[in-house]
């Protein structure tokens, strides 16, 4: 069964006739595109790769159906940086070394940008805990942590000055 | 000091290969799609063990969008089984015969049985529940000792019993020096003061990657099959695919992606789907696309480790080891594995078995079983990570018998003298563990640490202290891995310039996260003199580049950055040749430096070219040239290694055990390794860093049970735990007391393959040191806080008796 749905991915509304069973992960890789966002277990939440803002929030995009984002908006990793200028975490990442194959990376980044934006007083435990939900198999989670908390810091620095 | 040229060797350069993938434009597997593609789903078997009496797709092929349906009986006869000649290989023991889809019998939960090919994904998975298959069941053998007794049900009908291969290492010794060899072990064990006798348990588990596999594969008639495919051997697959497709091998070519979502061994076979895939496509016509979910990939690929080590180890009056017995038993599973055959590691780890230590005389017998399983499947560290743990706590209960420091041990009884050749005939060319080992002693300060853990037990706190070792031989010679695997070790680059001195360098392997084109574009600035931006790397497709062993044992940093250098060196002598001869004087090469974009004569720095400039001269203005010399600017070399790279890793880790409830906290994990010459030490650090947390997380975390049925209880990731952000330390890393590597031009060492074996050393060496008082030692991996809890309050309870 069909159904119509409009979902805006990084500020374009894409208006597509889609399967009701299909998943907003799928929508976002094969109906808008855009392939950043990642697949790493069988659609059960565990691996965080799939991981896109829905309305602001970091959510799975595997866990959530399509059509439950008719009419909303969504980011997703090609949606962090202006034009050719980076977001600070993702340049974080490149400077800290965070990533190494990059496939859990894109859901890192988001998780993130989630938590930096969410939580203004992030430590090493927070952010180690705030991203328990995205698995990352190569890099051993310290240097994503410590690009997520030198952006957290520089963000709180400027904003003390 | 050396100085370090702009982003040349030494530089912690971030990576070149992070942007793409930061913006989310990597090019993945998933990522690939072609124009009216089909797609794959397997139908897998839900028994172990059983024989297949019928199977009916009647029904599934009658659904919307389903284009075909197959089952093994439909493809015996029109692709060949495995094994071939490329990977049978030269390995000594049986290989069973397989096709991609099971016939006549299933011997795993989870062995693909049929194949449905539709239109989408989900009208292929639909369409999987419409296929009805008769079973037989058969008696699961799923227990590696009880595979091995000759009573027990076969799992290959065609042999006799179940022992795929076995092995005593006597390297090259006669039977009858060997059987003296033996005698002399046994002797010397019967006469030693210091005896321990123990075994040891390695559990089933391995590094399965993030990004799951696939294959996508399109037919044409005249240049045959291209398949995109995960993989970190392209030119193998390459010629499985051609030998069971009967092509020449002109019409295959394999792509590995630029981007991998890593692989630590689980993308370096060679596996039954993407053969299905590429068959399905040239039987169809169709471009067909098969993307593995997880639950296909824990349940039918990555599983490895599961060992039984019965050791005797004995040291005499002076601390001094004499000699070591081993008998290992491994589950190989079902074997059915192109490259490995599940027993490759177990072998090579045999092999491996005295680590750093002086050994004269070792009685090391492997017998592997085939069972019900998943085949054993390649995992970083390639057939180390059971014997480092086996050996590694041996010595720490031998060092705790003669009641010295575990460390004094280890130092007393190190190979000091290079090249050094191993009872097992494996030979280590060069290195200095004992200055790696004393700058790890130095850096944790074990003295401190007893009166820490002193003070700690008198307010009922379990602290302890573990530390081990491991050598791992990486990037060995053609000969060694000619008989290990079938094919050459020996890596090939091509490099070229353009007409503004932008250097390309393509090879064949199939990286998958190590950074490879970063590190090759700094040897390559460091020998051009130019910035490292101004180098692209292309990789992992068999039709640009040529063979090539693949992305495996460490043979980056070992094998394929000192091509390059290779490679930059003959290319340098042209240019030079060019330089002096427009000048018209007579040079050697040692008398022009190339940096930051020049080449300038030493003798006289007016003489300065740039780098573009000259390129441009050789590649498009190509008239002039020195006699002899031809237009264009591009290089091949070939580096093979005499001897293998050896590379040592010693680990220490701190850990604390709460009787409360038996969980482990890792408080504090060091190490110092010796990674030869350091290209980046950003990417050392990394490889380190990750190898380290995915040994913690095979240590306490990872598991592939198996029910009494043989059904694989742990296919999804919520089952099979890896290890969070949350559930693990940071690693402190250290590589300043390395030496440079004699065995290549650079000096460079692999390290990416080995470091993870010291882990399981380390941590059962320091949990065993912080209940000693409990009388426990840590014996059986994975450690849970269940049963520890339950063993230490046991033994609580029995002390308060006391
Ligand atoms: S794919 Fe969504 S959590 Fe793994
Ligand atoms: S970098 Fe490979 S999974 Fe995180």
């Amino acid at each position: 069964m069909n159904t119509s749905v409009s979902i805006t991915i990084n500020g374009i509304a894409y208006e597509r006739s889609i399967p009701i069973r299909m998943l907003l992960v799928d929508f976002i890789r094969y109906e808008a595109g855009l392939t950043g966002t990642h697949v790493g277990c069988t659609f059960e939440g565990a691996c965080g790769a799939c991981t896109v803002h829905l309305d602001g929030d970091a959510i799975k995009s595997c866990l959530v159906l399509a059509v439950q984002c008719d009419g909303r908006w969504i980011t997703t990793v090609e949606g962090l940086a202006e034009g050719s200028e980076l977001h600070p975490l993702q340049i974080a990442f490149n400077e800290h070394h965070a990533l190494q194959c990059g496939y859990c990376t894109s859901g890192l980044l988001m998780t993130g940008v989630d938590l930096i934006e969410k939580d203004s007083e992030l430590n090493e435990e927070k952010v180690r805990h705030g991203i328990t939900g995205n698995l990352c198999r190569c890099a051993g989670y310290s240097n994503i942590v410590d690009a997520i908390l030198s952006v957290a810091r520089a963000r709180t620095h400027e904003e003390e000055v | 000091m050396k100085e370090l040229h702009a982003g040349g060797i030494g530089a912690r350069l971030p990576r070149k290969e992070d942007i793409p993938i930061l913006r989310g434009e990597g090019r993945y597997f998933a990522d690939i799609s072609i124009a009216g593609q089909l797609h794959v789903m397997f139908l897998r078997s839900p028994h172990a063990h059983a024989r297949i009496l019928s199977i009916d797709v009647s029904a599934a092929e009658e659904l919307p969008g389903v284009v075909a349906v197959i089952t093994g009986e439909m493809i015996r006869n029109e692709m060949l089984p495995l094994p071939q000649p490329s990977v049978g290989g030269g390995l000594p023991g049986r290989k069973p015969k397989f096709w991609p889809l099971a016939v006549e019998k299933v011997k795993f939960h989870g062995e693909p049985v049929a194949a449905v090919v539709a239109e989408t994904p989900y009208l292929a998975e639909d369409a999987l529940e419409a296929i009805f298959v008769e079973y037989e069941p058969l008696p699961y053998v799923g227990d590696m000792e009880a595979a091995l007794d000759p009573s027990s049900p076969r799992v290959h009908e065609d042999w006799n019993d179940n022992e795929i291969f076995k092995s005593n290492f006597r390297a090259t010794r006669s039977a009858d020096e060997h059987a003296a060899h033996i005698e002399e072990a046994k002797r010397r064990i019967a006469e030693a003061p210091f005896v321990v006798r123990q075994r040891f348990r390695t559990h089933r588990c391995g590094i399965t990657a993030l990004e799951p596999r696939g294959a996508l594969a399109v037919w044409d008639a005249t240049e045959g099959i291209t398949a995109w495919m995960t993989t970190q051997r392209p030119h193998l697959q390459r010629l499985s695919l051609a030998e069971v497709l009967k092509l020449p091998q002109a019409k295959v070519r394999v792509i590995a992606p630029r981007d991998q979502g890593g692989g630590f061994g689980m993308k370096g076979s060679v596996y039954r789907e993407p053969l299905l895939v590429a068959y399905l496509a040239r039987h169809l016509r169709r471009p067909v696309r098969w993307l593995e979910t997880r639950e296909e990939n824990l349940m039918a690929a990555g599983q490895g480790r599961d060992q039984i080590h019965d050791i005797e180890l004995a040291a005499d009056a002076n601390g001094r080891l004499v000699a070591l017995r081993d008998k290992i038993q491994t589950d190989a599973g079902d074997g059915c594995l192109g490259g490995t055959w599940g027993y490759a590691m177990p072998m090579v780890g045999g092999m491996r078995l005295p680590n750093a230590y002086i050994l004269p005389f070792c009685d090391i017998q492997l017998r592997v079983a085939v069972t019900n399983k998943a085949s054993l499947c390649p995992a970083r560290g390639f057939g180390i990570f059971a014997p480092r743990f086996a050996l590694e706590r041996a010595l720490d209960m031998l060092a705790r018998k003669i009641g010295v420091e575990p460390a004094e041990l280890l130092r007393k009884n190190f190979i000091t003298t290079f090249p050094a050749r191993l009872s097992t005939g494996l030979g280590y060319s060069s290195g200095d563990f004992v200055k790696t080992f004393d700058r790890l002693v130095e850096l944790v300060d074990i003295p401190e640490f007893r009166r820490r853990q002193k003070e700690a037990l008198s307010l009922g706190r379990y602290i302890g202290l573990g530390i081990s070792t491991g050598v791992e031989v990486s990037g060995v010679d053609n000969l060694s891995y000619l008989t290990a695997t079938g094919g050459p070790s020996y890596a090939t680059v091509d490099l070229r310039v353009d007409s503004e001195g932008h250097v390309t360098v393509a090879y064949g392997d199939g990286p998958t996260g190590q950074g490879s084109q970063t590190t090759i574009a700094q040897v390559v600035a460091e020998e051009l003199g130019i910035d490292p931006q101004n180098v692209t790397v292309l990789s992992g497709d068999t039709l640009t580049t040529t063979y090539s062993p693949g992305t495996v044992s460490g043979r980056g940093a070992s094998m394929v950055l000192p091509a390059v250098a290779l490679a930059c060196r003959d290319l340098k002598k042209k240019i030079v040749r060019v330089v002096a001869n427009d000048a018209s004087m007579v040079a050697g090469d040692e008398e022009f430096s190339f940096a930051d974009g020049y080449i300038t004569y030493c003798g006289n720095s007016n003489l300065r070219r740039s780098f573009a400039e000259l390129a441009h001269r050789i590649v498009i203005g190509a008239v002039d040239l020195p006699p002899g010399d031809t237009g264009g600017l591009e290089q091949r070399a070939v580096f093979e290694a005499t001897r293998g790279n050896v590379c040592f890793s010693a680990h220490a880790a701190f850990v604390e055990v709460s009787p409360e409830t038996g969980r482990v906290k890792i408080t504090r994990y060091v190490t110092s390794d010796d990674a030869g010459v350091v290209i980046n030490p950003l990417i050392v650090e990394g490889q380190i860093q990750g190898g380290v947390i995915q040994g913690i997380s095979n240590f306490f975390f990872e598991e592939y049970v198996y029910n009494d049925e043989g059904q694989q209880m742990t296919s999804t990731l919520e089952s099979y735990k890896i290890a969070k952000a949350s559930d693990v330390p940071r690693i402190e890393i250290y590589h300043d007391a390395g030496t440079p590597n004699p065995t290549n031009p650079l000096g460079t060492r692999g390290i990416g393959e080995g470091c993870i074996a010291p882990v399981p050393g380390a941590l059962g060496n320091a949990i065993s040191d912080a209940l000693r008082p409990l009388g426990i030692e840590i014996t059986d991996l994975p450690v849970r806080p269940g049963p520890l809890f339950h063993r230490m309050d046991v033994a609580l309870r029995d002390d308060q008796q006391a």
